[in-house]
């Protein structure tokens, strides 16, 4: 394990590591008071565009924050948003229940990710190194991501896991995915029933319009984090840390030291970049950030076709 | 009655203090914890993927895998959290003459 390894190699004393697992309810709960405070505002904003095309650079603005709830709740996945247990599923399952990701199954996959990083064939969360800028593209439209998405969970709600999802999902704990799909899909027709009977019809351009347009903004963040990083098991390698500006790092919940966050998954979201100090040598850290991320991505795709 | 006899494993002073310590005892590596409870031991190695749990984060009795967050409760070893499923195996405890003591 890396952390193991980590430590041997000293790159981390175990005083150190404890000190950086601590976890406590408070940044998060004063993290998340600004998180609300910034969604009333995006919020604000596509009551005030209403009736003018502006509502669409507002939609998308208020989904590029929606989709961050991914960064919450893989966050809760790792049970270090709340040291508060429970609070971690509850947020991360509401979090899950905006984007359409059930949080348990996600979970399960989401320790594959862990355990086999970046080895193809056997990393489930794998986003594979584009062949062409047309693939490339294809990719950041999200449009692949919500094809797999919606037959995932529609796939679950039927009672069917994949072969590979047997793999990684505990066989007890089968039953609870394909209940857990079926109380979303459940969920999702109650409040399309409620708008119905209701005839106000605003969450379409409050929530389901601004996920979808912001999710390529979510695809550009995570193929930042390991495409175009070698296939190997050697975390400093198959991983990227991006350094960016602060309000990103407020969406994502400081998971742009990811290089960090997969040496040690236990360290809380506000210990990282004290974490990143310490393990920056021992990393692959692109400064140009998220854009840089994708030069080095675009130069590869280029070059592997000359 | 059980037939295994105590053995020393550890003096009380040398734990960390409600924290885990690793302990090697013979060919296993066992983690000793110390709770608001008293000490409690268990296998070291987490019954999901085998990382170390004496590297996880441990939190009044739950011990968390440093490896995907699966928990334990330690006085027990039920499993407290996915992708923990089954329970880790515990050793009885005791302290003697400033000794931690494990049944084994
Ligand atoms: S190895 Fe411990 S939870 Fe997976």
């Amino acid at each position: 394990m890396p952390l193991t390894q980590a430590l041997a190699e000293g790159k981390l004393t175990r005083e150190e590591l404890k000190t950086f697992m601590q976890r406590s309810d408070g940044p998060a709960l004063r993290r998340l008071a600004l998180w609300i405070m910034v969604l009333a505002g995006t919020t604000t904003l596509i009551t005030l565009a209403w009736d003018s095309w502006l509502i669409w650079p507002a939609m998308f603005l208020h989904g590029i924050v929606l989709v961050h709830h991914f960064s919450i709740q893989h966050e809760c996945v790792h049970y270090t948003v709340f040291r508060t247990r429970w609070l971690n599923d509850l947020v991360g399952q509401i979090c899950g229940i905006i984007i359409m990701l059930p949080h348990r199954f996600f979970r399960y996959e989401h320790c594959d990710h862990h355990t086999y990083t970046q080895l193809t064939g056997k990393d489930p969360e794998q986003v594979p190194m584009p062949r062409s800028y047309g693939e490339y593209l294809l990719y950041l439209s999200a449009l692949p991501y919500w094809k797999a998405k919606f037959t995932e969970v529609a796939r679950h709600a039927a009672g069917r896991l994949s072969e590979t999802e047997r793999r990684f999902i505990p066989r007890e704990e089968y039953a609870t995915v394909i209940r857990d799909a079926r109380v979303m899909l459940a969920i999702y027709a109650l409040i399309f029933a409620a708008m119905a009977l209701s005839g106000w019809w605003g969450l379409i351009w409050y929530w389901i319009i601004p996920v979808f347009l912001g999710e390529p903004v979510m695809r550009f963040i995570r193929m930042t984090e390991h495409v175009g990083r070698p296939s190997v098991a050697q975390m400093s390698e198959n991983t990227r840390t991006n350094l960016v500006s602060a309000p990103w790092r407020f969406l994502c919940w400081n998971m742009n030291y990811h290089a960090e966050h997969h040496y040690v998954a236990s360290v809380p979201f506000h210990a990282l970049p004290r974490l990143h100090e310490k393990l920056r040598d021992h990393i692959h850290v692109e400064p140009r950030g998220y854009l840089g991320a994708h030069l080095d991505i675009l130069r590869q795709i280029r070059e592997a076709r000359t | 009655m059980s037939a295994k006899p105590w053995r020393d494993v550890i003096a009380v002073d040398d734990l960390e203090r409600n924290w885990v310590t690793r302990v090697q005892l013979g060919d296993r590596l066992i983690a000793i914890y110390d709770t608001p409870s008293g000490i409690h031991a268990s296998l070291a190695l987490c019954n999901h993927g085998g990382a170390d749990l004496c590297d996880g984060y441990f939190d009044g009795h739950v011990i968390e895998c440093p490896l995907h967050q699966g928990a334990f409760d330690v006085r027990d070893g039920r499993p407290v959290a996915a992708p923990a499923t089954r329970p880790m195996r515990i050793f009885e405890t005791r302290v003697q003459d400033g000794m931690v003591q494990l049944r084994i």
